[in-house]
């Protein structure tokens, strides 16, 4: 058995855990809803959207790190995903999620990352975060600056074309 | 992580799990024209995305693609492997040594060992390769370990042909 190095974590409503093969068919829902998907990256191919969740598990085994499932404790379903993301190419190591449909609007996302931050900045040893936010994702960025990231700059990303860099608090200001 | 994926050693190969320092060598693969045949041309961001995806295919299948290296140089000189992306129709072996490595039986040796470490470890005893049509050296090795010319599948609106390799023991 072949399991990623996920570290379990735990906030009030929610259970972070590395992803497995039960997470697939979530993950592949909304990455082929393209209106939903398209601030992250979707798909139009189911065989598309099973490779990015391959390669989503992959990353954990490789980097060591990479987005948790977000479990719900009450159901025990996936609400989502949110993690540390570090492909080639990327400017540097960010923090990333993602709610599935039905899951929105109820904090989520931001319990989720919030948790994953202080994991990032107490068990990674990251020293700082950013977010690389699609424009006219207004309900990423809205996030982003509910959890304190600001603006930084602009750059062109290889995989998602023009692309916002948004600035985390660092570990001093987070764990203070 | 990768050291979970079990190591399968050959006269001159060892058979490992993927690691993130094989990306430049892969890189140099993925260049070339002729790794159209395994789904490339690919630039480095894409090639570090098959990459993970190659790991990833072990925790979620349990069995995978191995990455082949030289046993007295530690150079990586291709892959052979289980591949069982979800739109295949079964497990596949697949297979592809880089050019500077061919016409010595490297992919033959790796990819008799990746059948029989299939069924000795996951239970794979028949297993297919899907060939391009246009790939000459795919289905001659294809030949060569014995499959058969099975049937046509289409995948990504292409055509491939199924080879059936031998029924293979498994696990005692």
């Amino acid at each position: 058995m072949i399991v990623p190095n996920a570290p379990q974590l735990e906030t009030e409503r929610l259970i972070l855990r590395g992803p497995d093969a039960g997470d697939a068919e979530a993950m592949i829902a909304f990455l082929l809803d393209r209106e939903r998907a398209d601030g992250f990256g979707g798909y139009d191919h189911r065989g598309d959207a099973w490779r990015w969740f391959a390669l989503n598990v992959g990353h954990w085994h490789l980097r060591g790190y990479g987005y948790f499932t977000i479990e719900m404790k009450d159901t025990g379903k996936p609400a989502g995903i949110s993690g540390i993301w570090n492909p080639e190419g990327w400017p540097e190591p960010e923090i990333g999620w993602v709610v599935f449909e039905g899951y929105e609007g109820r904090g989520i996302a931001r319990e989720a990352a919030e948790r994953v931050r202080r994991y990032a900045y107490e068990d990674l040893g990251l020293k700082t975060l950013t977010s690389n936010i699609v424009p006219g994702n207004t309900r990423s960025i809205a996030l982003a600056e509910r959890m304190g990231a600001s603006y930084e700059r602009t750059y062109q990303n290889h995989h998602m074309g023009e692309d916002l860099l948004y600035r985390h608090p660092g570990p001093d200001e987070v764990l203070g | 992580m990768s050291v979970d994926v079990p190591v399968i050693e050959t006269d001159r190969l060892i058979l490992r799990g993927p690691r993130l320092e094989d990306l430049d060598q892969l890189c140099g693969f993925y260049a070339e024209e002729r790794s159209k045949f395994v789904g490339g041309p690919l630039d480095r961001g894409e090639v570090w995305r098959l990459l993970l995806r190659s790991a990833g295919h072990w925790q979620l299948r349990g069995y995978g693609v191995w990455h082949v290296t030289l046993r007295d140089s530690g150079a990586l000189i291709g892959h052979a492997g289980i591949l069982h992306h979800i739109e295949w129709p079964e497990p596949e072996l697949g297979y592809g040594i880089f050019a500077a490595h061919e016409g010595k039986g490297l992919a033959h040796e790796a990819a008799e060992a990746a059948r029989d470490a299939a069924a000795r470890l996951f239970g794979l005893t028949r297993l297919i390769s899907l060939v391009d049509p246009l790939n000459d050296r795919s289905r001659a090795l294809a030949l060569r370990l014995g499959a058969h010319h099975e049937g046509e599948e289409e995948i990504f609106g292409q055509t491939l042909h199924v080879y059936r390799h031998p029924e293979q023991r498994g696990a005692a």
